[in-house]
């Protein structure tokens, strides 16, 4: 399925500001899970567009907006088709060489180590929220394949978080969501990747959407962003969980930026100069079918 | 261990003195002086000093302390009459092993920053990289010209108990103390002209030609066209007294973070006849600060976009971003197989023996040797976050053991060296200090160590600690020509 994707931010603010420098990591990924049809990124007042690819293979589109202004608006504009339809159609290595092959992965890719040894705020090692867990921890042993444990840590992780919607902010502790009892989607693929790393397996975070249920073909929905993990398993490569429904990640989930934590993946980050903090970012998102 | 030490273990632990031999008779290059103190006598010393320090005054050398309070103070840049020298045979085996250590640590910050061979290879533990507060993830990729970092570097030399010249750490990042190296040279001259008579001793200040030269080499729009500029924290650095002297000793704009501004990957600095384009960064601020785009956003001392820019080819920055994981002082006791690595040499001057504290058996000897112990932070400089072992509280030690439980990656320890001494001029006697030494080492188009140093003297009594901040003094350092 592709999907027509328009994603729009709009930053108000009372006094004007100016020498406003903004990154976007708002362009879907594009591997052999995802064609990117097309893409382009509007703003108003209009910039100059540079782009690179970032450590984590986001792309990354930025400019600025030197002179004063009070409103800054972006939009992205993509026509994007992801591929994976079936997340289980791989062949899974067997269990007894499930060590090696990570071992030689994380050899031939050391960036890889960032992705279990990474540890902040966002996600904290686990022995940090062992206490505020009252229920025993899921464990993987090297027996076991790693598909059917992380399929189990899914299934355990709604019996510490209840999904409530505005629960907490972007970038909050996960210590704090985990006390609560309750968070949003974040809060879900951060304590999925906690206990993961935990593990020493490879887990990142991903921002990016859902589809959202159409009312017909050609119908058009309102909705958020999302976020899930991905966990690098054996034989199958980088495979998304969504542990806020718990789903794995199909054809109805598009990847926009990977990164070791939201900070890493966040879609807009600004600098500027001004006396004005600004207001909260209007976010609208689109999303229809073609 | 990762390293071996340069002194023999049997000997008893006496400080190797500079000045004097064994029998207590100065030794051979230090005689000429010493006759002509013996000579004029104590008194015309006692006036030097005074002399000295009125000059030190006038001309403003200054730095900036830090304590409990937020509020630096500006203290008058302490300095010992009493020159340090070091023979030219002595100097031969300095620059080479300095030279082959920048050589090696920019080839290793090249290769982490690409293709990571190393670590592939098994030399490095990726752990140590990837947990290393200043791997920055954010450049991985972008080769700064000719894939050097590191063009301006300073490195603690210390010696051991037997005279071995040993490298304490490496400052890759914004090392300073170059200034007083210059100021010392001028001050010396000045008021005392005679000891130079004797000696043929060679020159450091066209350390601010050099660093030009250096610097407009890097310019995207060639070396004629090469507009440099000198960024600085601002007034409350502790080091703000050496960005205004080297931007003025180099005829080159001191500018702050707010003076600058990014346009389409274009530097400029904002002039009262407009915006000028800059095309070379000496930025005394680290990288945290560098860019708030980037990296830290509360930043307000940086300039947003800058990173861009330097990736877009379009400005160079020195060092460069990212040249703090190679001088990560749990990177440190890496560093002589990081130069067989890329050299394929062994090293020619040796570190200091260092415990990991990531390995449990290094760990516990540490532990049950606390009072013969240096415990560091690794990320720290200037003598902060560190534990001096022999003069140590049991709490003081009780705390550092928790500390380092509870991050091992964040420490390393090393038995305490008896720092050499040299005789000082004390309040009208001539006393024994211990010292060490930071030479600097400019990568432009070849390795050029300038022949010196800023020599740092531990002015209280039996004190091991030179830093600057820490009530540190410092000497001129002459390096004699053959």
């Amino acid at each position: 399925m592709r999907y027509h994707i328009e994603h729009e931010t709009i930053l108000e603010f009372v006094h004007p500001v100016r020498e406003h420098h903004t990154e976007l990591r708002l362009t879907p990924r594009e591997d052999l899970n995802q064609k990117l049809h097309s893409s382009i990124i509007e703003t108003d007042p209009p910039g100059k567009l540079g782009h690179y690819l970032d450590y984590y293979g986001n792309r990354v589109d930025y400019f600025c907006v030197i002179q004063p202004h009070s409103r800054l608006v972006t939009r992205l504009i993509a026509d994007v088709e992801p591929l994976r339809a079936n997340p289980f159609d791989f062949t899974p290595v067997p269990p007894s060489e499930q060590k090696e092959w990570y071992r030689k992965q994380l050899k031939e890719e050391p960036s890889l180590n960032d992705y279990h040894l990474h540890r902040s705020s966002v996600v904290p090692p686990i022995l940090k929220l062992t206490a505020e867990i009252h229920r025993a921890l899921p464990r993987h042993t090297p027996e076991s394949p790693v598909m059917s444990t992380l399929l189990a840590l899914m299934e355990w992780i709604p019996t510490v978080l209840e999904y409530r919607p505005g629960a907490t902010e972007v970038h909050a502790d996960l210590l704090e969501a985990v006390r609560k009892g309750g968070g949003v989607c974040q809060d879900f693929a951060n304590l999925f990747i906690s206990v993961v790393r935990s593990w020493g397996i490879p887990a990142r975070y991903v921002m990016g959407y859902q589809a959202p249920e159409l009312a017909a073909t050609t119908g058009t929905s309102q909705v958020a962003t999302h976020a899930w993990a991905e966990v690098l398993v054996p034989g199958g490569g980088w495979i998304g969980f969504d542990a806020t429904h718990n789903l794995l990640a199909n054809d109805r989930y598009i990847p926009v930026a990977v990164g070791r934590d939201s900070y890493d993946a966040a879609p807009q980050r600004g600098s500027f100069k001004g006396d004005d903090p600004g207001n909260q970012p209007v976010v609208n998102i689109s999303i229809g079918c073609q | 261990m990762n390293s071996t030490n340069g002194s023999s273990g049997n000997k008893p632990r006496i400080s190797f003195h500079e000045f004097y031999d064994d029998d207590f008779t100065p030794r051979e290059h230090y005689r000429p002086l010493w006759d002509h103190i013996r000579a004029t006598g104590q008194n015309s010393l006692e006036v030097k000093a005074h002399e000295s320090q009125l000059a030190l005054q006038t001309e403003g050398v200054t730095f900036t302390v830090y304590g409990e309070s937020d509020e630096g103070i500006e203290r008058i840049w302490p300095f010992d009459l009493i020159p340090r020298i070091i023979t030219a045979a002595e100097w031969v085996k300095i620059e080479s092993g300095l030279k082959q250590r920048v050589r090696a640590l920019n080839l290793f910050l090249n290769d982490l920053y690409t293709d990571q061979k190393i670590i592939k290879d098994g030399v490095i533990p990726p752990e140590l990289i990837y947990q290393g507060k200043d791997f920055r993830r954010e450049i991985m990729g972008i080769t700064p010209p000719q894939g050097i970092y590191t063009h301006i570097s300073g490195i603690d030399l210390i010696r051991a108990e037997d005279g071995e010249y040993l490298i304490l750490e490496d400052n890759l990042r914004t090392p300073s103390g170059v200034s007083y190296m210059i100021e010392n040279r001028v001050i010396e001259r000045r008021i005392m002209p005679e000891f130079f008579d004797k000696y043929r001793v060679r020159r450091v200040d066209h350390y601010p030609a050099l660093l030009l030269d250096a610097l407009r080499a890097l310019s995207p729009r060639g070396k004629d066209n090469a507009e440099v500029v000198v960024l600085t924290p601002g007034v409350y650095n502790s080091a703000y007294f050496e960005h205004t002297f080297l931007a003025k000793e180099m005829g080159v704009e001191l500018a702050e973070g707010r003076d600058l501004v990014v346009i389409n990957d274009i530097v400029y600095l904002k002039t009262t006849t407009g915006l000028q384009r800059v095309d070379v960064i000496y930025r005394r601020i680290d990288d945290d600060f560098l860019d708030p785009l980037i990296f830290r956003s509360d930043s307000t001392l940086g300039i947003a976009g800058v990173i861009n820019a330097w990736r877009a080819g379009n400005v160079a920055l020195v060092n460069a971003p990212g040249s703090g994981i190679a001088d990560d002082k749990a990177v440190y006791p890496y560093v002589p197989d990081i130069i067989r690595y890329y050299l394929g040499q062994q090293p020619i001057l040796k570190n200091v023996p260092t415990f990991q504290m990531t390995n449990q058996k290094d760990r516990e000897y540490v532990f049950d040797n606390m009072e013969r112990m240096v415990i560091k932070a690794v990320s720290e400089s200037g003598g902060y976050g560190m534990l001096m072992g022999p003069s140590s509280t049991p709490q003081l030690r009780r705390e550092f053991v928790d500390k380092v439980l509870e991050n091992p990656r964040n420490y390393i320890a090393q038995p305490v060296v008896y720092l050499s001494r040299h005789i000082c001029y004390m309040d009208g006697e001539l006393e024994a200090r211990h010292l060490d030494l930071r030479p600097f080492v400019i990568y432009g188009e070849d390795i050029q160590v300038v022949p010196g140093g800023l020599t740092r003297v531990a002015l209280r009594k039996g004190s091991l600690v030179v830093n600057s901040s820490q009530g540190g003094g410092s000497k001129d350092t002459w390096v004699l020509s053959e």
